[in-house]
């Protein structure tokens, strides 16, 4: 029997937990391969949930990492684009099989196993979410919602005491639910992962704490109440009104479909909940029938409901799970509303807890997002422990899983922890906001994936994180909380970082630092909530201290901010809170006449546009309303100053430019706009003359993939002859370094506009280190070798100059002895809406990555809202409806090397070294490339005006690569291609590494290195070539920041000139080196960072470092 | 146990003109919807039947109930506070007595030829206990009735020991503790609104009724599922039919089913048929 299939269906545990390395690390390919072909017939056959997915994770495991380490290094492989395209489209099963057929037909290859890998991979985690999903669906109590798809068969009634009074027609009471937030104090390891609880119930436990919260202010007014809050009540119109008081969206929905279109606006949490209470159950998504006829059955003919949501001033990723208890919340209000809760208000009983736990996460599951199970903990009271339940006989998941989907909850009570332990934890603890929100997902699918293959020193961290707990509780029963701060500290810095590296970053650690040199021992411990550190994060003190800790990390946090905001994407200014544990849960009130007020800011929305009707054609609820508001400004605290907050709504004043900072047409002016280019790149546009489908070439073109004879393979080296000419150039000095890093980076960033190249992703040698950081380790290495300083330029852009600029002075280069000079970017473009043809393009007859079906149909929605929001815009019109920086791009790479030409850069470089004659330029993200005097060697000797690097293709690599196109053998670029078919049919990929001949290249400019002193001469020489070199038309993401830590991702429409082109000039000559994975690839996003630490990467560019 | 007595309750304010209401029978002969529920009750054996009404009401109802005026004790509900009030106000007719119960609004046809309520009086003094009708009913409409949950009895189909009596309840309380072994996914077993009852639930609906003080309304299925705590009570399922006259046509439906399962069916059948057709061609214009 397979060695691994014993370990996945072993009953003893200690057999179960073997790690798969260990397995591997000893085994020949052929034992690798024979392995997955049992493996992969075995978790076809099986029926247990646990086999399958763990089979598939070791499938995917000994397919990325541990295959293509034992396979030739310069073996040529291709991934049938059949293939491919069954993956976008989710069809896992036959994406395998037809990979599988290639394999048997050709045998393995490295892109053969990386199209494996991620095939695996997703089929993995696709049977996880199913399973999630049918479970939910089975919880009882929920089943109901999916059969009833007909208006006339909605089961549900409005409670007779929201009816409107009917002695008093005005009189519509509300009902209002307020909830608190939950803090995980334990962190158990992402113990609360869905899978880790319906497979290692035991090991699946959280110490989870109900809080109320506030910001702090230095005045002491903001008093700790619970942050989330519903209303719910009858209209007199047959709507749905929905309002979110915090993100300031209200829509009046009158069609079932609307109410299933989660992207439209900002209301899909309000539109969740409506669902999963059943007051529109799940099976009437897709009925024709009009909203009024189910609001008519719920209630009675001509009415409706609204439900007013609110979240008190905390902002997003505070790692609170503010979102799933906000959906708790107004899940519980709907429920109590429609009679599915015992009592109207007051607490709610376990088992209604329990029912409004599974259906958030159903209603998660319907917005296309989801959290953890401990994650609407905020619905119990105080502190419990919260813990994975094995299956029982009657369970959905018995006999399915080992666990049940939704754990248990056990209230400790003041027996357990004391009050005045309770009262001392408050005391010592500071809660903050640091300003990160990043996405966790790609986090808590690395630790699903790390305790199935039981990695073994991740595996070990699991183990201490869950003996954690254990302490934590012990020193609460025992009233302890320096303990509990010495605890939680320690498995930051232990188990969770061994477990997940990216758990923790420069700006986290720094903090800890600078707190512990302030307050030295009174400073008890960091403690890290949620699924990565950066936002919601907890620091113990000294109860003596926490006044004076809450002022002094305000101010830690704000300096740190400012040291790093250039390299780190924060979504807003770090906050301190005030906090208190809340020992009563989820509860709701009904107010009445007088009382059934909603919060103040939703009358600053609402009021406007009711003074802007006619009392004739107000509703009876809308004038009683008003008079009710206009009574309580004058008697109600909470609205004092809301005159004034209605004028200024009503009479909106301007926007203001602050001080000292530049407008965008400025900005334009100051980098190298080219207006007349720009209208011409509009008018083009506009009349489809350029455009997405416009990049490609034309339908007849040949083209075809290159034979052996066209590229020079070094991925074993290129022999010590070359090696010895290059060290003799680079000793001579007569090579620089061009790392460009003028781009937006705007895929590892999310196009949060911050400079991708300072990014410190990863520890390297004890400490984290950026991209210029490392890439000016390997000049370093190299320049220690030959004995020559080897000069290193970096190319910059109005978004990245000033920043890397900052840094390099601060950070003196680094501790790089060498000559850094950088290069400022010369030309800039300004962005603009897209065409709604382009987004159509890109969206519809490109092939897309579909999502999970649920999240597939959001996007969908998000999709139209887009195309609708273009058309709003003016499709071709400037992008400026965003800061000035946002707004404008970098126009390709192709302008580096101009901007080195018109910049003086180069000139100034030559003067000084007259023997300068080759250039390495490189993106910022090719952490692999060095000066290799091997391949500098072989440039050399090549005589060639460009030596452009290339590696064989994985799956991923995607782009473009090298061909002959008809006939001539260039790289093209894939925004190029006529179909999307040909890149499958190449062999090789560009990673944009090239050698360049200085004076080869300034020939093709019509340049001699005299002419570059003047401006006139270099300007119009590329003026001439860039005319010559294509346009290419792109989409990007663009964030736009609003309210407090909120964003919002538009595509907006780009052009660019790319350097790849360059090898179509004929005038030129050029040779194509096929280099290592390790030297070629390149990180795009964070997500590859695991991967890439995993498969010996990071190891690599470790190496070929000096630090 | 020998059932002797039947309470028909016709006091709800929506519900007290429907009694009043003329149908032809099964038999052909034009009847008040009291007289056919009054027949109904006679059938299973009852002599003396109690009607509850509305103050004022009992002369009309006299008057329509025909032949069987003399049979009936009419007792007045002075207040609404509810179904199982209604109920109660019968108390003092009732006695120490089991007794059948028949809502005022609600017609049966049976499939057999022996009558819903004699099937359900049979039963009933055969076990010697309480036992009310129930029917697979679809969860949509599970705002209407009191729904049960029961055990069925060993060696039976349709009979069940009744577990738990709720009110209307929502389909998400109906499935987390109102699902029978052996019914369709979404159905449950909700009352047909026929029951023979002990005077216990008497006893129970007095002190249901004190401790609300007269200020909430008290439910039937309240009591009930108090019932099924103190003493053996049974559920008959019934594949009988039952008519709401209360509701949009269900008066006009409640006729067509006693006409079309009576001595006149041919005859209504074909001006049925005949009104189909006639419809089709004025729609297609032939």
């Amino acid at each position: 029997m397979s060695m691994l299939i014993n370990i996945i269906r072993s009953q003893d545990k200690a057999v179960r937990d073997q790690a798969l390395d260990a397995f591997c690390r000893n085994a020949s390919l052929d034992q690798l391969c024979a392995e997955c072909a049992e493996l992969d017939s075995f978790r076809r056959s099986s029926d247990n949930l646990y086999e399958r997915v763990r089979a598939l994770f070791f499938l995917y495991a000994v397919y990325r990492f541990h295959i293509p380490a034992r396979l030739p290094a310069d073996q040529i492989g291709r991934v049938p684009f059949d293939g491919y395209t069954n993956l976008l489209q989710r069809r896992f099963e036959e994406a395998i099989d037809i990979f599988l057929g290639m394999q048997a037909k050709h045998g393995l290859s490295d892109a053969i196993a990386s199209a494996l890998a991620e095939s695996y991979h997703r089929l993995g985690f696709q049977t996880l979410a199913n399973q999630v999903r049918k479970s939910v669906r089975s919880v009882a109590g929920n089943h109901w919602m999916f059969r009833i798809g007909h208006p006339a068969d909605q089961p549900l009634r409005i409670r007779p005491e929201l009816l409107p009074d009917t002695g008093d027609r005005s009189n519509h009471p509300i009902l209002r639910e307020t909830t608190p937030v939950r803090m995980d104090l334990t962190h158990s390891g992402w113990s609360d992962i869905f899978f880790l609880g319906m497979d290692f119930p035991e090991g699946a436990r959280v110490l989870n704490v109900s809080i109320d919260l506030c910001i702090r202010d230095i005045s002491g007014m903001n008093k700790p109440k619970p942050p989330v809050e519903a209303y719910f009540r009858v209209i007199d119109r047959p709507v749905l009104r929905l309002v979110s008081v915090d993100l300031e969206a209200v829509a009046e929905i009158t069609s079932l479909a609307e109410v299933f279109d989660f992207a439209r606006d900002y209301l899909g949490l309000l539109k969740g909940a409506v669902i999963a209470s059943g007051i529109v159950p799940p099976g009437m998504e897709g009925a024709e029938q009009p909203l009024s006829d189910v609001l008519g059955r719920l209630v009675k003919p001509g009415y409706g409901i609204e439900i007013v949501s609110q979240v008190n001033n905390i902002p997003k990723g505070s790692r609170l799970a503010v979102s799933t208890n906000l959906l708790a919340c107004l899940i519980s209000v709907c429920m109590r509303a429609t009679g599915q809760t015992r009592y109207l208000t007051g607490q709610l009983e376990e088992h209604e807890r329990r029912l409004v736990a599974a259906r958030a996460i159903l209603g998660e599951w319907l917005g296309g997002s989801g959290g953890g199970w401990q994650d609407s903990g905020g619905v119990w009271p105080g502190i419990k422990l919260i813990q994975g339940e094995e299956a029982a006989e009657g369970d959905p998941e018995f006999e399915i899983s080992r666990g049940r989907l939704l754990p248990s909850h056990q209230v400790l009570t003041e027996t357990d922890v004391s009050m005045e332990t309770r009262e001392q934890l408050q005391q010592s603890l500071v809660l903050v906001h640091g300003g990160m929100a990043q996405d966790v997902g790609p986090i808590l699918e690395m630790v699903t994936e790390k305790y199935l293959l039981r990695s073994e020193s991740e595996w070990k961290g699991r183990q201490e994180a869950i003996k954690t707990l254990d302490y934590i509780i012990g020193y609460l029963k025992s009233g302890d909380v320096h303990n509990v701060g010495l605890a939680t500290h320690r498995n930051f810095f232990g188990p969770i970082q061994t477990i997940i590296p990216w758990a923790s970053n420069l700006y986290t650690e720094t903090i800890i630092d600078r707190v512990r040199s302030e307050f030295i021992d009174d400073f008890w411990g960091f403690w890290m909530l949620g699924g990565m550190s950066g936002g919601g994060m907890g620091f113990i003190f000294h109860p003596q201290k926490k006044t004076s800790a809450q002022v002094k990390l305000q101010e830690i946090m704000s300096t740190v901010k400012h040291e790093l905001e250039n390299g780190v994407p924060f979504a807003m200014e770090p906050v301190v809170y005030d906090f208190a544990i809340n020992e009563k849960g989820t509860t709701a009130e009904l107010l009445h006449h007088d009382d059934a007020l909603m919060p103040a800011g939703y009358y600053t929305q609402a009021v406007p546009s009711l003074l802007r009707k006619e009392a004739r054609h107000m509703s009876a609820l809308q004038r009683a309303e008003l008079d009710r508001f206009s009574e309580a400004c004058n008697v109600n605290p909470q609205l004092t100053g809301m005159m004034q907050k209605l004028f200024e709504r009503l009479l909106p004043r301007p926007d203001q430019v602050g001080a000292g900072k530049k407008t965008l047409q400025e900005l334009l002016d100051a980098n190298g706009f080219d207006l007349e280019q720009h209208e011409r790149i509009k008018a083009d546009l506009r009349s489809g003359r350029i455009g997405l489908a416009q990049n490609r070439l034309p339908i007849g073109t040949k083209i075809e993939d290159v034979s052996p004879d066209d590229v020079t393979d070094a991925t074993y080296g290129l022999g010590t002859l070359y090696k010895k000419m290059g060290m003799e150039a680079l000793k001579e000095g007569m090579v620089a370094v061009i790392t460009l890093a003028g781009g937006a980076g705007s895929r590892w960033t999310k196009g949060a506009g911050v400079v991708k190249a300072l990014n410190p992703f990863c520890k390297m040698s004890g400490k984290h280190r950026n991209f210029i950081e490392i890439h000016l380790a390997k000049n370093r290495r190299i320049t220690r070798k030959c004995g020559t300083s080897i000069p290193h330029i970096i190319t910059t852009s109005y978004l990245t100059h000033e920043p890397i600029a900052d840094v390099l002075t601060r950070e003196r280069n680094f501790g790089h002895e060498g000559q850094v000079m950088l290069s400022p970017g010369r030309f800039v473009g300004l962005r603009l809406i897209p065409m709604s043809r382009d987004l159509r393009f890109a969206w519809e007859e490109m092939p897309q990555q579909l999502l999970d079906e649920q999240a597939q149909k959001v996007r969908e929605s998000l999709h139209q809202a887009l195309i609708g929001w273009a058309q709003s815009m003016g499709e071709a019109n400037d992008y400026t409806d965003n800061l000035p920086l946002q707004c404008m791009h970098p126009v390709g790479h192709w302008y580096e090397v101009p901007n080195l030409l018109c910049n003086g850069v180069l000139a100034k470089l030559l003067d000084e070294r007259p023997q300068l004659k080759y250039l390495m330029m490189h993106n910022v993200d090719t952490l692999g490339a060095d000066v290799d005097p091997a391949i500098l060697g072989h440039h050399i000797d090549s005589g060639s005006s460009m030596t452009c690097e290339v590696i064989t293709k994985r799956l991923d690599d995607r782009g473009g690569g090298l061909a002959r196109i008809n006939g001539q053998l260039r790289l093209i670029e894939g925004l190029a291609l006529p179909h999307e078919k040909v890149e499958f049919e190449l062999s090789y990929y560009n990673t944009a590494t090239t050698w360049i001949d200085i004076d080869q290249l300034l020939e093709s400019f019509g340049l001699k290195r005299a002419d570059l002193a003047d401006q006139a001469v270099v300007t119009t020489a590329i003026h001439k070539l860039a005319a010559r070199m294509p346009t290419y038309i792109t989409l990007k993401d663009v964030k736009k920041r609003w309210g407090k830590g909120q964003e919002d991702i538009f595509p907006i429409t780009q052009f660019e000139k790319l350097w790849g082109d360059m090898t179509a000039l004929s005038e030129l000559t050029f040779s194509f080196v096929a280099v290592s994975r390790l030297r070629g690839q390149q990180l795009k996003e964070p997500a590859q960072l695991d991967g890439w630490l995993r498969d010996g990467s990071e190891g690599h560019v470790d190496s070929i470092c000096a630090w | 146990m020998k059932i002797s007595k039947a309470v028909i309750t016709a006091a709800g304010r929506k519900q007290r003109t429907l009694p009043l209401q003329t149908l032809i029978d099964s038999d052909g002969a034009e009847k008040s919807v009291l007289s056919i529920i009054v027949e109904e009750a006679l059938r299973a054996g009852v002599d003396e039947i109690c009607v509850v009404v509305q103050p004022g009401d009992a002369e009309q109802y006299a008057k329509v109930a025909g032949d069987h005026a003399g049979r009936l004790h009419f007792v007045s509900q002075h207040e609404a506070l509810g179904y199982g009030h209604a109920v109660y106000c019968a108390r003092d007719f009732v006695g120490n007595d089991p007794f059948l119960h028949l809502v005022g609004d609600h017609l049966y046809v049976s499939r057999t030829e022996t009558g819903c309520a004699e099937q359900l009086v049979t039963l009933a003094s055969k076990n010697a206990c309480a036992v009310s009708a129930v029917q697979a009913t679809r969860e949509n409409l599970l705002p209407y009735y009191g729904t049960v949950r029961g055990a069925r009895v060993a060696g039976t189909q349709d009979l069940y020991q009744i577990e738990t009596v709720v009110e209307k309840p929502t389909p998400t309380e109906a499935e987390q503790s109102l699902i029978v072994p052996g019914m369709r996914a979404g159905h449950y077993l909700c009352f047909f609104g026929m029951h023979v009852l002990t005077p216990t639930v008497m006893d129970i609906l007095g002190k249901l009724i004190q401790a609300c003080g007269g200020n909430t309304r008290v439910s039937l299925s309240e009591a009930l599922d108090e019932l099924a705590g103190k003493e053996r009570y049974l559920a008959l399922e019934k594949h009988d039919w039952r008519y709401d006259v209360g509701v949009k046509y269900g008066l006009l439906t409640a006729q067509l089913a006693l006409a079309l399962s009576g001595k006149d069916r041919d005859e209504v059948l074909s001006k049925l048929i005949e009104l189909l057709a006639l419809r089709d061609q004025r729609a297609t214009g032939r």
